[in-house]
């Protein structure tokens, strides 16, 4: 007999490659902008964005920024909720595992 | 210029006042009192909780019953590095740091995000109670099951001795009148009796209170020291700028104190050597390392497993994301205000936090016991880490040695007397070996939190999410994996090749191959090996995987 797999493994599959998508991303662009406005160079022109050296600011507090905000949305709204199955009652013994 | 000229002279009035080491006075002292206090409350509260049920599941998972906070503030990589190592880099390279840490901004969704709803799901379906015992019912081998236990017993146990040294350390700092501040390797000489004392204080009172309330107890600790942490460094951050005349005045007062460098990449060396703290390599490493040896830390597995539901696991992403916003930035931000109010400290740059909480509260009514809330904060942290090691120790020598091979039909009693008897065993054992400190203590974590990383990492993303994977691959994956990891960090020690100017300046490095940190190899060696050595074997026994990845009949 062939069964379906179950939803909640489709969905964490789906979670898992968008999350790790968006972990790709935010690296791409912290080390991207960091490295390029921040590396190797002189302090003469290094400005400052709210007391943050600009590549802090544009490399790092505001894709940090970003993610929390992208974090609460896809928590709240992506996320898509399932059964966790029932567990076993006794859990004294040894499981299936045996 | 005017201006900037203006700002060294304003620092170096205040380095005036900061040039002695200030006393920690009796509010921190009275702070740890009660921090101790309140967590063996919390233990035996947590005793209360888990007498219903069976003992395993209520001991050691908590009934599977965390909720949104305790799963969010505590499931993480935080531990008293946060508060300790972490502020110690900052004061010694400068901005680069942000780079460094910068990857926590997605740590929240990844940890939760990637392995949460299945692994939660898998070790439901498999009754497991421990990350062994997950791995010994997905692959029905209980071979691989007593692997996995040896290398959560040999990672933890490395980890748990390193964090009993550094609780007994923030005790000796926080001594009334003491004049001492650092947590660093030397601070040990300068007084052995309250390092001693402190070291068993630290002892009885971690292991008293997870013994009697085990993984709750644990958790709930953790959860207590996360929001204290989380008060201290809103506090501190607006008494740093304060203090500092704000960021834009720290920024450029601190670059004067030390070099251009401060404010660019690769980071400040202080010797002015060409040493590089932060290359593009370990830059790109730093933003695997800390994700992907978060996902990958048995601590965090177990938690997961305790999840109490799906809305849980969603919930906590966003509760993270906001803390950890609240946390690390501002911390970043006190130690640049810290580099320009303390322009120097000898060599003791772990010591700015107490330094900056003591200086900028000393004039505050009641200003000892605010500095008291901000050191109580990484004693709660390290407090919080060892009794979340301690109880995923006991799990494993209890549930996957004990009960497995010595006495499969234990009743409640005994197995909680096996895992008194662990906990208190380990307890003595990480005293004797903290008594006469080794050195090295941040290396040992380090080392094994990566070697952790790279054993558990591929196989936990491959039980949960590839039907093709075998029990051979999985056993292949694991021990490349810890192996690539061990043979990079004993290169790097035995100073076997030539020695690379990258990096933190330790004795205990690693040899970075090309220039990448080696969890990164670890990682690439470990799927490789996992996913060829399963191809090559024989599939899993189709009714195996049928119970693990599809949907199941309703009970009758």
């Amino acid at each position: 007999m062939t069964r379906k797999i179950d939803p909640l493994v489709y969905s964490s599959i789906r979670e898992a490659i968008l999350v790790t998508g968006i972990w790709l991303a935010a690296a791409i662009w912290s080390i991207s902008v960091c490295y390029t406005m921040g590396y190797h160079r002189a302090t003469d022109d290094l400005k400052l964005v709210l007391g943050f050296p600009d590549w802090v600011f544009w490399g790092i507090v505001i894709p940090w920024s970003t993610c929390t905000v992208v974090s609460i949305v896809f928590g709240l709204i992506f996320v898509r909720d399932g059964d966790l199955g029932k567990d076993i009652e006794d859990a004294d013994d040894l499981g299936l595992g045996g | 210029m005017n201006a900037l000229t203006q700002f060294v002279t304003a620092s170096n009035i205040l380095a005036a006042d900061a040039a002695a080491p200030p006393s920690a006075g009796w509010g921190a002292m009275t702070m740890l009192i009660l921090f101790i206090a309140g967590s063996m409350c919390i233990g035996v509260f947590a005793n209360m909780t888990t007498q219903k049920g069976g003992f395993m599941k209520g001991f050691f998972l908590g009934n599977r019953g965390l909720g949104a906070w305790a799963l969010a503030l505590t499931a993480t990589i935080q531990s008293g590095g946060t508060f300790m190592g972490f502020p110690s880099l900052v004061y010694s390279h400068g901005w680069i740091v942000a780079l460094w840490i910068g990857s926590y901004m997605v740590v929240p969704i990844t940890g939760f995000g990637i392995l949460g709803k299945r692994l939660a799901q898998l070790s439901r379906r498999t009754g497991a109670i421990t990350v062994p015992d997950l791995f010994r019912t997905r692959f029905n081998s209980p071979a691989l099951g007593f692997t996995c236990t040896l290398f959560i017993l040999l990672y933890l146990s490395f980890m748990m001795f390193a964090q009993f040294k550094a609780g007994a350390i923030v005790i000796q700092l926080a001594w009334p009148n003491g004049g001492e501040l650092s947590l660093s390797e030397d601070a040990v000489s300068v007084s052995e009796t309250r390092y001693h004392i402190g070291l068993i204080v630290f002892a009885v009172t971690v292991v008293g209170y997870t013994l009697m309330g085990g993984f709750l107890a644990a958790v709930w600790t953790d959860l207590f020291q996360s929001l204290l942490m989380f008060v201290g460094v809103v506090i501190l951050l607006v008494a740093s700028l304060n203090a500092a005349g704000g960021l834009e005045n720290a920024t450029r007062v601190s670059v004067a104190n030390t070099g251009p460098g401060f404010a660019t990449g690769p980071g400040f060396i202080a010797d002015g050597s060409s040493h590089e703290f932060l290359p593009l390599s370990l830059a790109i490493s730093f933003f695997v390392v800390w994700i992907w040896g978060g996902v990958g830390a048995p601590a965090g597995l177990v938690r997961l497993m305790a999840s109490q539901n799906t809305s849980v696991i969603r919930r906590s992403i966003y509760l993270l994301s906001i803390y950890n916003m609240g946390i690390y930035l501002p911390l970043i931000v006190i130690c640049v205000c810290g580099r320009a109010l303390i322009p120097s400290l000898d060599g003791k740059t772990d010591q700015i936090i107490p330094r900056m909480a003591i200086m900028t509260t000393s004039h505050w009514p009641g200003g000892s016991f605010v500095a008291g809330l901000i050191l109580a904060a990484p004693f709660g942290a390290v407090m919080a880490t060892v009794s979340s090691y301690l109880v995923v120790l006991s799990s494993g020598v209890v549930r996957d040695i004990y009960q497995r091979f010595i006495a499969p039909n234990a009743d409640r009693n005994q197995l909680r007397r096996a895992a008194w008897g662990t906990m208190i065993v380990a307890g003595l054992i990480s005293v004797a070996v903290s008594w006469y400190p080794v050195t090295y203590l941040q290396a040992f974590i380090v080392f094994s939190t990566s070697g952790a990383a790279a054993t558990f990492l591929v196989p936990a993303l491959m039980a949960c999410y590839w039907r093709r994977a075998t029990t051979a691959g999985i056993f292949a994956s694991m021990i490349s994996g810890a192996m690539t990891v061990l043979v990079l960090y004993l290169i790097g020690i035995l100073n076997l090749l030539p020695h690379q100017a990258i990096g933190a300046a330790t004795g205990f490095r690693p040899w970075y191959l090309w220039g990448f940190d080696p969890l990164i190899w670890g990682i690439l060696v470990s799927g490789t090996s996992g996913i060829l050595i399963s191809l090559m074997t024989m599939p899993m026994d189709e009714e195996l995987l049928s119970r693990m990845f599809d949907e199941q009949p309703e009970a009758p």
